[in-house]
């Protein structure tokens, strides 16, 4: 059977494209060293494929049609658009796709009972997918399958279906009649604001960051999920906060245990998650 | 109030280079051009409308108008950047604007932005 070796939750800051160059500033340095502690985890772990879980940025997805839960059964993807090439600097990336999990995780002819997916098989990944992709396997070739989770466009799923796609992802990997190492690789926030009041002004609710650590730490599951039930709770810790459910999503195909490496460093930017789980 | 008209102008011009090339050229008269295309009765579904309040906030590149019309925050602050970038000078560059967008939206608190 397949098995589940590896979840992983970085950050995806697209500013950290242009700003974390060589020499790297000293306060993205640790930035830096966690992203390569996730890169060597991958190489060591020898993954085969990557379930990728980020929330489209209103780029793919739009108001005239937002699914909850969209997973890509695409041969192949392109990365990033033009207005992020323009913005960040970023490059486009050609990624493979893995479709006989991608039918596993979401059926083929009948959805499962856990989560009703909607499927794409033409889907241009923005940088919620493709930066933390390029700072983990910048090599871009173990092939993915990239589920975006709407924690951009409300009304965003509730945490208990967050939890729900967790629990699916270990399930289906499981029961996955392959000799295949995977790995789930999660981007997302701590809290985080872009286009309101707290706008690109370090953490905009550090209360909440530590809380975040330490239901990650803990392994704390019904921590995550009576705070993050608050909706209004999250929507005060900045505008794009909610798009930290992704995380509480590997923590839920973790068991709920304790992350192997838990490091939310600060520096410029609003404080950047890296949750480690892994089999050795 | 049609925030989803807004979002999906905001779409219009930030998705490509020349798009917001075009706008930065001339809003008001890219605003007129974006209103009158459009889907038509028997084509796909691309509907086009702007209130009076929106279509000067566009013309004008008002992010503080456009933030309290509820204009979905990430949207905005990239739409935000991406037509004013090309004025930036060795005095006002992306903090100053940062800041000047900070000034404009914070006051206004949190602002309900669903469609």
């Amino acid at each position: 059977m397949a098995e589940l070796v590896l979840a992983a939750v970085t950050p995806h800051n697209p500013l950290l494209w242009r700003a974390m160059t060589d020499p790297v500033p000293d306060d993205l340095q640790p930035i830096a060293a966690n992203f390569a502690r996730i890169r060597e985890a991958v190489v060591s772990h020898e993954i085969d494929v990557l379930v990728v879980i980020g929330t489209d940025h209103l780029r793919q997805f739009f108001y005239d049609n937002s699914p909850a839960f969209a997973i890509g059964k695409a041969d192949a993807y392109h990365g990033t658009w033009e207005n992020e090439v323009r913005t960040f600097g970023m490059e486009y990336a050609e990624l493979t796709g893995h479709r006989e999990l991608a039918d596993r995780i979401a059926g083929r002819s009948v959805q499962p009972d856990a989560i009703d997916f909607s499927v794409s098989l033409e889907w241009r990944l923005d940088h919620a997918f493709v930066i933390p992709l390029q700072y983990v396997r910048p090599e871009l070739d173990i092939p993915v399958v990239p589920i975006h989770a709407n924690a951009s466009m409300p009304p965003v799923p509730s945490v208990r279906r967050f939890v729900a796609l967790g629990e699916h992802l270990r399930r289906a990997i499981d029961e996955w009649d392959s000799d295949a190492r995977v790995g789930i690789l999660t981007s997302g926030h701590m809290a985080n604001d872009v286009g309101g009041p707290r706008t690109f002004a370090g953490s905009p609710d550090p209360a909440f960051d530590a809380l975040a650590a330490g239901w990650m730490r803990d392994g704390d599951l019904d921590g995550a999920i009576r705070v993050c039930s608050e909706v209004d709770r999250l929507t005060e810790a900045g505008s794009m906060t909610s798009q930290f459910l992704n995380a509480v999503a590997a923590l839920a195909a973790m068991g709920g245990r304790a992350a192997d490496v838990v490091d939310v460093p600060e520096s410029r930017f609003s404080t950047s998650p890296f949750f480690l789980w892994s089999t050795h | 109030m049609s925030r989803y008209m807004v979002d999906k102008f905001i779409r219009a011009v930030e998705l490509g280079d020349a798009t917001v090339a075009e706008y930065v050229a001339d809003p008001p008269a890219f605003v007129e051009r974006w209103l009158a295309g459009g889907g038509t009765p028997a084509g796909p579904t691309d509907d086009r409308v702007l209130t009076e309040a929106e279509r000067a906030a566009f013309a004008a590149r008002d992010f503080g108008a456009l933030y309290s019309l509820g204009a979905h925050p990430y949207l905005l602050w990239h739409f935000t950047e991406a037509v004013y970038e090309h004025e930036y000078t060795e005095g006002f560059g992306w903090r100053e604007l940062v800041e000047r967008y900070r000034a404009a939206v914070a006051p206004q608190g949190l602002v309900d932005y669903i469609p």
